[in-house]
């Protein structure tokens, strides 16, 4: 009598040693599979809000790396507000320098969307451009998020959302 | 009764009221397979839809984001004439479409927006156009439904995008029907209510000729009237050829004292007629307002001088050709004979175009350019004192050439040109909408929804 419910416990707990793994290993993925959509999906929000803060904004000259209404949207974007140390950040390892904007002009010859040149004859307002028609905001080099899934060795994904907006800043 | 339910269990070798068998033995051993076997499906179901809503959340996000860069360049393109709605379709088009490799993605960044073919397709329906926000944003009376606008009338734009997303776990629900669930996004966007503070502008103002009229301060669309500059005393300029009347500008003070390029004041005077006050973090210098507070003033150098008899080859101080200089490029590519005086003036014309329409219209509503012949001009109650302008509204002109049919010429003694009036149709660069009440006037293009 005693060996046979030593026996049922023991094939219970083998039953269960063999699925709670893969069920544990489903509810990984699942979560990591969420932290990868929710991660891109706020890089989007992120990129998105550059974009349409910087669209609207009058005097932005794009070919000015140290642009000071250019650092202000990546601020707002990155920690919700034009300071960068406001807030925390929205997102844990991305640096504003990552942010890239490229700047285009519409040729009406092509019909044709081209990247519009830091020059007199550009885009670069301080030599006597004039402001672009879009901008496009990216990570070029994209955000390297790596799936946490035990025993498995993944390399990391670049996730790289991109934003193009009509400029209206004037 | 039956004897044997009434055994004691615990003696007899009945477990539960039930005989204990080979095979009862064998179930109770398999409770955790019987568990895993319930639980897994329901399980995944759970991850399933977990999955497959976050990923269409995110499409849907996507897709606004594209549906509002084309509604966005659409509403950019919408100025009043009977073309606008067919260069604002084709403006919205090109946000949409793929250039250099880049567009507005959905699905991860993995699918062009209006791909009618692959595994995953979507539809961007013809933008439709309005008059009014209520109509396009369907919260109007006629819910949007039948206010379509034509091109003369069209102030909104209206984008609507539908995806045919794949999902992975959600198959079965009627919504997504052979795993596809459509989502569809709009937007709404075109002229904002009339601007308080207008930047981008071109800089100069003009007397009402009725400040009772806040439509159209007392003068009359698709008329032609002469802009002259403005004079004292007697012996005021005549109004050119085939137009209605002379209405006296002045140049606002908008000279910026710490520009890093173009520092001289005529230079910087020509880049203003040329494309209207430069882009600027500082308002006062690149906006006019609508404000008793601060009234506007005239350009220091521009100050209006004695009206002198004909014949004299310039009776307005110098500074104003050299405005005129900058506006004839929205005619002509390069510099106008006369105007290389100008320091850097090369530099400050490189990147500009000439309007693609120079034709002489009679009515606005046949004009087929690019804008640059479009000007917005400030409303003053009146110019009796120029270091104190009240600025009361904008209001907009459309270049045209002289009755010669020349361009327009910046060599005109009296800073004369030939403008029919428009009324407000066409998007401000830029403003703001707060600070003031007025009625009417030009908007600049706003994301509605």
């Amino acid at each position: 009598m005693r060996g046979r419910n030593a026996s049922r416990r023991a094939s219970a707990i083998l039953e269960t040693a063999l699925w709670v793994p893969l069920l544990v290993s489903l509810l990984f993925a699942t979560v990591e599979l969420a932290r990868v959509s929710y991660t891109y999906y706020t890089l989007h929000k992120i990129l998105y809000t550059v974009a349409s803060y910087l669209s609207t904004q009058p005097g932005v000259n794009f070919c000015d790396d140290a642009d000071a209404t250019i650092d202000a949207a990546k601020n707002l974007a990155l920690f919700g507000g034009i300071d960068a140390d406001a807030n925390q950040p929205i997102i844990q390892g991305l640096a504003a320098d990552q942010i890239t904007v490229r700047v285009e002009r519409f040729d009406a010859e092509s019909d044709s969307l081209a990247e519009c040149e830091c020059s007199e004859t550009g885009c670069d307002i301080n030599t006597g451009g004039i402001a672009p028609n879009y901008i496009v905001v990216a990570i070029p080099d994209g955000f390297q998020i790596r799936l946490a899934l035990p025993g498995i060795n993944n390399d990391p994904i670049p996730l790289r959302p991109r934003i193009r907006m009509p400029y209206g800043g004037g | 009764m039956d004897p044997v339910a009434i055994r004691n269990p615990s003696s007899n070798g009945f477990r539960n009221g039930a005989p204990r068998t080979r095979l009862t033995r064998g179930r109770a051993g398999s409770m955790s397979l019987q568990l895993v076997v319930i639980l897994v499906p329901v399980i995944f179901g759970f991850l399933g839809f977990a999955i497959d809503l976050g990923r269409l959340y995110m499409i849907r996000g996507e897709l606004k984001t594209a549906a509002d860069a084309m509604a966005l360049a659409a509403a950019a393109r919408l100025n009043g004439t009977d073309e606008s709605t067919t260069a604002a379709a084709t403006a919205a088009e090109v946000a949409r479409a793929e250039f250099e490799g880049i567009s507005n993605r959905y699905d991860y960044g993995g699918t062009q927006v209006g791909d009618a073919e692959g595994n995953q397709t979507s539809t961007v329906e013809e933008p439709e156009f309005f008059d009014t926000v209520s109509a396009a944003t369907g919260e109007g009376d006629d819910g949007g439904g039948g206010g379509s606008a034509g091109g003369a009338e069209a102030r909104h734009a209206r984008v609507a995008v539908t995806a045919q997303a794949r999902t992975l776990f959600f198959r079965f629900l009627p919504q997504a029907q052979e795993g596809i669930a459509a989502i569809r996004v709009q937007s709404v966007a075109g002229m904002s209510a009339p601007l308080c503070v207008a930047c981008g502008i071109e800089g100069i103002v003009i007397a009402a000729v009725d400040s009772g009229d806040t439509e159209n301060f007392g003068l009359t669309t698709d008329t032609r009237y002469t802009l002259g500059y403005a004079c004292n005393g007697a012996n005021q300029p005549q109004p050119l050829a085939g137009t209605t009347q002379r209405l006296p500008y002045v140049i606002l003070n908008k000279l910026n004292e710490e520009a890093e390029s173009f520092a001289d004041e005529t230079t910087q005077a020509y880049r203003i007629g040329a494309n209207g006050l430069p882009p600027s973090t500082n308002d006062a210098i690149s906006c006019v307002r609508v404000t008793s507070d601060e009234p506007e003033i005239v350009w220091a150098t521009a100050a209006p001088i004695q009206c002198a008899a004909q014949g004299q080859p310039m009776r307005v101080p110098g500074l104003v050709g050299n405005y005129l200089c900058g506006m004839a490029t929205r005619f002509e590519t390069g510099v106008f004979a006369g105007c290389d005086t100008i320091p850097e003036v090369d530099a400050a014309t490189g990147a500009l175009l000439p309007d693609t329409n120079v034709d002489d219209l009679d009515e606005y509503a046949g004009y087929t350019g690019n804008n640059r012949r479009i000007i917005t001009v400030a409303i003053a109650e009146n110019l009796d004192d120029v270091n104190a302008i009240p600025i009361i509204g904008f209001r907009q002109f459309l270049l045209e050439p002289l009755p010669n049919n020349t361009n327009l010429s910046p060599t005109d003694g009296n800073g004369r040109f030939v403008a029919l009036y428009i009324g407000s149709p066409a998007p401000v660069k830029q403003g703001r909408v707060s600070g003031c009440t007025i009625e009417s006037g030009p908007g600049k293009v706003v994301l509605h929804q």
